[in-house]
């Protein structure tokens, strides 16, 4: 397998520059998706490619099916109420696919 | 909104950095390197370990970071029956004892 | 049988905690059960001291030196390097470049995740609860607490490492480093540069 940051995913619902939201809710269990950035709304920045979910690996199980992995960007100032920066100012995180609606 | 995940902090508020760099102790760098040999031989995963870490729960606050770690395999590796309570309870008498000599 | 590395090491002072007493006792019983050895306990150890942190700056030194090395590096930092011939093992790496623009910095605001394969271990401050709970939402007050003090008219990028990627900042070269060589040019890129919360001084 040739080393590379990202892994094939053609079949995928989002394409980059796709604005998304990230679903508001708070399941029990192992997640990555941070809760700060949950029921925020971005853009895909990049596919990074499908992976098996960690929050099957986190308990045991292989994570297949793999998911599609997305790195989102935010404006800082629609992710904080009173963010006090710049306008200009990002912020970014990996979400899966499950984790993301259409925005 | 309810917060499950103890390491699930991003965004809250806090105090100051300490900016300065610690390093590792000896018996970090050793444990850290254990981690990484279970992990890269499949004998548990990173997602595992993290899991763990966090069902920690309030204890998570209350560690540092080696000392999470360490609990948090130590309590996976019981979990997947790697060794027992008992087992684990006498090998550390023993190492104990080492150091008392 | 021999636990050489049972023993206190110099370098720590006062008896053990509870907590080193635990992680030895697991390593033993691995051991013992078969599932690790000292061996490859102790070559990790070495990898972490003395391989993977010199990796990170001498990557982005010839990437400063080296425009097409530099393009490949940020198109797919894993495999940069590995046709460098550097092995990240399960890194996989993106690269982020500073502009004048543009400023990057790194958190994992849920662990620790970091390029490990890359720079080492990373330092106390990047896994403290503080900065993971505040380089997020105020990153222009954390990076002032780290005597880095970026204008407002830069954006700044923040990257919370939450999945499966691990990422590396590449800095801008500052000036007066014209002619020098790549090893000069990495003892400048220092851990804390390629996380984003310093700049490098020439």
């Amino acid at each position: 397998m040739t080393p590379s940051a990202y892994a094939p995913a053609l079949q995928r619902r989002f394409n980059v520059g796709d604005r998304v939201r990230v679903k508001a809710v708070h399941p029990p269990g192992h997640r990555r998706t941070p809760s700060y950035i949950r029921g925020k709304a971005g853009a895909i920045e990049r596919v990074c490619g499908m992976f098996p979910n960690p929050e099957e690996l986190a308990y045991g199980f292989d994570g297949e099916p793999k998911r599609v992995l997305y790195r989102v960007r935010f404006k800082q100032t629609d992710v904080w109420k009173s963010y006090s920066g710049p306008g200009g100012d990002w912020i970014e995180l990996e979400i899966y696919e499950h984790w993301l609606d259409p925005a | 909104m309810s917060k499950h995940n103890p390491a699930d902090i991003g965004g809250e508020p806090a105090g100051a950095i300490d900016t300065v760099d610690h390093g590792l102790k000896f018996w970090e760098k050793q444990a850290n390197a254990l981690r990484n040999t279970l992990t890269s031989g499949r004998i548990v995963r990173l997602d595992e370990l993290r899991r763990a870490a966090e069902d920690l729960g309030l204890r998570y606050y209350r560690l540092d970071y080696f000392q999470r770690t360490t609990e948090a395999l130590r309590n996976l590796l019981l979990e997947k029956g790697v060794f027992t309570r008992a087992e684990l309870e006498r090998k550390m008498d023993e190492v104990r004892e080492r150091y008392d000599a | 049988m021999t636990h050489e590395h049972a023993h206190p090491h110099p370098e720590d002072e006062g008896p053990p905690s509870e907590h080193e007493i635990m992680s030895r006792a697991m390593q033993e019983l691995l051991e013992e059960k078969g599932l690790v050895t000292a061996e490859q306990v102790r070559r990790r150890m070495e990898l972490f001291e003395q391989e993977f942190p010199q990796r990170g700056s001498r990557v982005v030194a010839h990437a400063w030196t080296d425009p097409a090395f530099r393009k490949r590096l940020l198109e797919d930092g894993k495999a940069a390097c590995a046709e460098w011939g550097l092995d990240l093992e399960a890194d996989r790496l993106i690269a982020l470049e500073n502009t004048p623009q543009v400023h990057n910095v790194v958190v994992c605001t849920l662990c620790s995740c970091y390029p490990r394969a890359l720079l080492g271990m990373p330092p106390t401050w990047y896994k403290s609860e503080n900065y993971r709970r505040r380089v997020v939402r105020e990153p222009r007050a954390v990076l002032k607490e780290f005597g880095t003090v970026i204008p407002e008219s830069v954006a700044i990028r923040v990257h919370d490492s939450n999945a499966d990627m691990r990422y590396v900042v590449v800095p801008m070269r500052p000036a007066g480093t014209e002619g020098w060589t790549e090893a000069q040019l990495a003892s400048i890129l220092t851990r804390d540069t390629l996380v984003g919360v310093a700049l490098p001084r020439a």
